[in-house]
């Protein structure tokens, strides 16, 4: 697997060698600085924050560790202090008459530790009467420490299968996705009776090119079938192009020159195949990454629309035919930080809920105000950090669950289902059920073969099938 | 002893009160200038400014702020107000600018000034005790953050001696000069300590989602820059 050394999570052993990484780590804080805007909120950071510890209160991790190590603001004096020291001219003064801070490997070593202590949920941002942003300076530490090779290994590997291994993340070869998508279509006629609803592949000149979370490929066949019926239904002009056919940004979580690449590739399909608009699937980091499209691309790259606002406008306008039945179970929602904290994507998804369920509750707090899943800022795809994950970081979570007494919980978001899915497993919510949006749209879906339907319905669910289906080489979740 | 408070209220009030406008003014025009400059270089140009504009009104009338942490809040909010409203608003302030400058506008009554007086006296040190007393503060204040709220109380606790001969123990005219001296000891760190955020608190919403706005290929450009275009991941 690797090595994890002195580190709570694996990396490679570049990461482990010690050499000159303070001066290093300073270089690449410079050309940070020169190419993105960052600068301007470090400095005005830098000398507005006043220590109150507000943020303390809004903080998951802190309210369960306790931890002053844990407190947002804490965590983000780490990184102003290199700034005020190394780039601000006060602080270089300073540094020459008092010689108080130096960079060193240590101080490296608890800054990383640190931001990946952090899920980037944001959540502290809305709690600070400076309006400091503690999610961004996770976000920036995270990259310039990756400049330094010190990025957890399971966004590593995942990021050069993507970039220069197979294409995608999971490493799915194409046949195997056409053999995934064959075998829904195949699902499609063995439990609905419907052979006329397919997963079009490299249709030229379509509106709509399709980037779901690629791992939904493997884990979420439900999902990817409630999309691709809410596609048939609406007569969407779509594909999914086999150039590249993932959303997945793990670039958002540890380096924005990783992100930039991403991101251009998926604008590269999207333009081979004179498709119009980047459709992303059920997936908040996937969805945020894209709406960073135009400022990597310019203001001619293609719109992203995310596939819940696709469903919700369609479902208004009575294009989604549905049974007369509803989803009698309790369902309650979790808000995926990365479309919900700044309030971008929040009420789409209830009011379809609303429309399909009988029973929906909310969560308290929600929306903007809710909290992560606790595997946030690609903490989730850690896994030797689970009993970090589901316990300091997602106890909060478990128990705004338990208090909802709801059967499923609707996670639009492939991180955010693994998560959760581990944090039920590890606090004993054995009686909730994980799914995505579109997975309880497809079982109200009217496809006009009731009857038949119900001969069938007793036969092994897809999730099942895909569950006893061999798992991919090189799987990363 | 009246030639030093000549001199605290002529010269060294004029010097700070010069430097701390002077000081606000470069913050301001440089804040304005770098948030033009990176707007510019920005590849995305287009801004929540709904959003902005209520995270940043929300913050500058804290109203709907009190959920949590509501004594600190509370303490805090009466705090900016009477070491807002006092030092511009008083009877007395007011007749000297009249009679230096020959402008004047309406003040606060007296008793109004002399409870805010008291009000921020008494908030300063309850904000310097909340911080000792809540750990997750302890753990991240500086020594500045202890120092300037009783900075801050010096100046009003010294005023309300010389507004009120009666309880005070010591002499008028040093209790005066303390009062002068120590205002212009506050006004010359606003500029250049936290207590800038008088003019940069109104930008820095803006300024936190600017910076999330990158010039078009940063990402390309640093790996050229840092020599590894070519590098593998």
């Amino acid at each position: 697997m690797g090595n994890k050394g002195k580190y709570s999570f694996y990396v490679e052993d570049k990461a482990l060698e010690v050499t000159e990484r303070p001066r290093r780590f300073l270089e690449a804080f410079a050309a940070v600085l020169e190419h993105s805007n960052y600068g301007l909120a470090l400095d005005m950071y830098s000398r507005l924050s006043t220590k109150c510890s507000r943020c303390a209160a809004s903080c998951q991790l802190y309210q369960s560790t306790g931890d002053e190590q844990d407190i947002p603001c804490h965590r983000s004096e780490r990184l102003l202090r290199i700034f005020r020291r190394y780039f601000t001219r006060s602080g270089i003064f300073k540094a020459r008459l008092f010689d108080r801070f130096t960079l060193t490997d240590a101080y490296l070593d608890e800054l990383a530790e640190a931001v990946y202590r952090c899920t980037a949920c944001r959540r502290c941002k809305s709690s600070c009467p400076m309006g400091i942003d503690h999610g961004l300076i996770t976000h920036l530490a995270r990259w310039l420490l990756a400049e330094i090779d010190l990025i957890p290994k399971a966004l590593l590997v995942a990021t050069r299968e993507q970039l220069e291994g197979v294409g995608n993340t999971s490493a799915i070869p194409v046949p195997a996705l056409k053999d995934t998508c064959e075998f829904l279509e195949e699902e499609f006629q063995d439990i609905y009776h419907r052979d006329d609803i397919k997963f079009p592949m490299d249709v030229e000149g379509a509106e709509y090119v399709f980037f779901p979370a690629v791992s939904d490929y493997l884990l979420e066949p439900d999902t990817l079938m409630g999309n691709a019926a809410v596609m048939h239904f609406t007569g969407g002009s779509w594909t999914i192009g086999t150039g590249n056919y993932d959303g997945i940004n793990y670039g958002l979580f540890y380096s924005d020159r990783m992100m930039e690449r991403i991101v251009k590739n998926v604008v590269a399909e999207v333009r081979r195949l004179g498709g119009k608009k980047i459709l992303v699937g059920e997936c908040g980091h996937a969805t945020r990454s894209a709406w960073f499209v135009p400022t990597f691309c310019g203001p001619d790259a293609p719109e992203v629309v995310n596939f819940m606002q696709y469903t919700w406008e369609r479902l208004q306008a009575g294009r989604i035919p549905l049974k007369e039945e509803r989803i009698e179970e309790r369902v309650t929602y979790h808000d995926p930080c990365n479309i919900a904290r700044a309030g971008r994507i929040t009420e789409e998804p209830r009011e379809i809920l609303k429309v399909i369920c009988r029973d929906f509750v909310e969560m308290t707090p929600n929306r903007t105000e809710n909290y992560c899943c606790g595997g946030g800022g690609g903490t989730v795809s850690i896994d030797e950090i689970r009993a970090f994950r589901t316990g300091p970081l997602g106890t909060r979570k478990a128990e705004q669950i338990r208090a909802t007494g709801a059967k499923y919980l609707v996670a639009p978001c492939a991180n955010c289902k693994k998560q959760l899915r581990e944090v039920c497993e590890d606090h004993g919510l054995d009686e909730v059920e994980v799914v995505g949006l579109h997975d309880l749209i497809l079982k109200l879906i009217d496809f006009g073969t009731e009857e038949d339907v119900a001969d069938t319905a007793d036969d092994e669910s897809p999730a099942k099938q895909a569950e006893s289906a061999e798992p991919q080489e090189g799987e990363v979740a | 002893m009246e030639s030093w408070i000549e001199w605290a209220r002529g010269p060294a009030f004029i010097f700070a009160l010069s430097f701390m406008l002077l000081g606000l003014m470069r913050h301001f025009c440089l804040t304005i200038w770098e948030v033009a400059r990176a707007v510019r270089r920005a590849g995305n140009k287009s801004f929540p400014c709904r959003q902005i504009c209520i995270a940043t009104l929300k913050w500058l009338v804290p109203v709907d702020k009190w959920k949590h942490e509501f004594l600190f809040s509370l303490t805090s909010v009466l705090f900016h107000v009477a070491v807002l409203v006092v030092p511009v608003f008083l009877a007395g302030h007011i007749a000297l600018w009249a009679r230096g400058l020959g402008v004047s506008w309406p003040a606060v009554p007296n008793l109004v000034a002399n409870v805010l007086t008291v009000v921020a006296v008494v908030t300063a040190v309850a904000l310097v005790i909340q911080r000792v007393s809540a750990r997750a503060t302890r753990a991240l204040s500086r020594f500045q953050d202890y120092a300037l709220p009783l900075v801050i109380a010096v100046p009003f606790a010294s005023g309300f001696l010389v507004m009120h001969p009666a309880v005070n123990p010591f002499s008028y005219q040093a209790m005066l000069l303390v009062h002068i001296l120590s205002a212009n000891l506050v006004l010359i760190l606003i500029p250049i300590t936290k207590l800038s955020h008088m003019v940069l608190i109104p930008a820095v919403q803006l300024v936190s989602e600017v910076a999330w706005h990158w010039p078009p290929d940063a990402g390309s450009k640093l790996a050229v820059t840092l020599g590894k275009e070519n590098e593998p991941v």
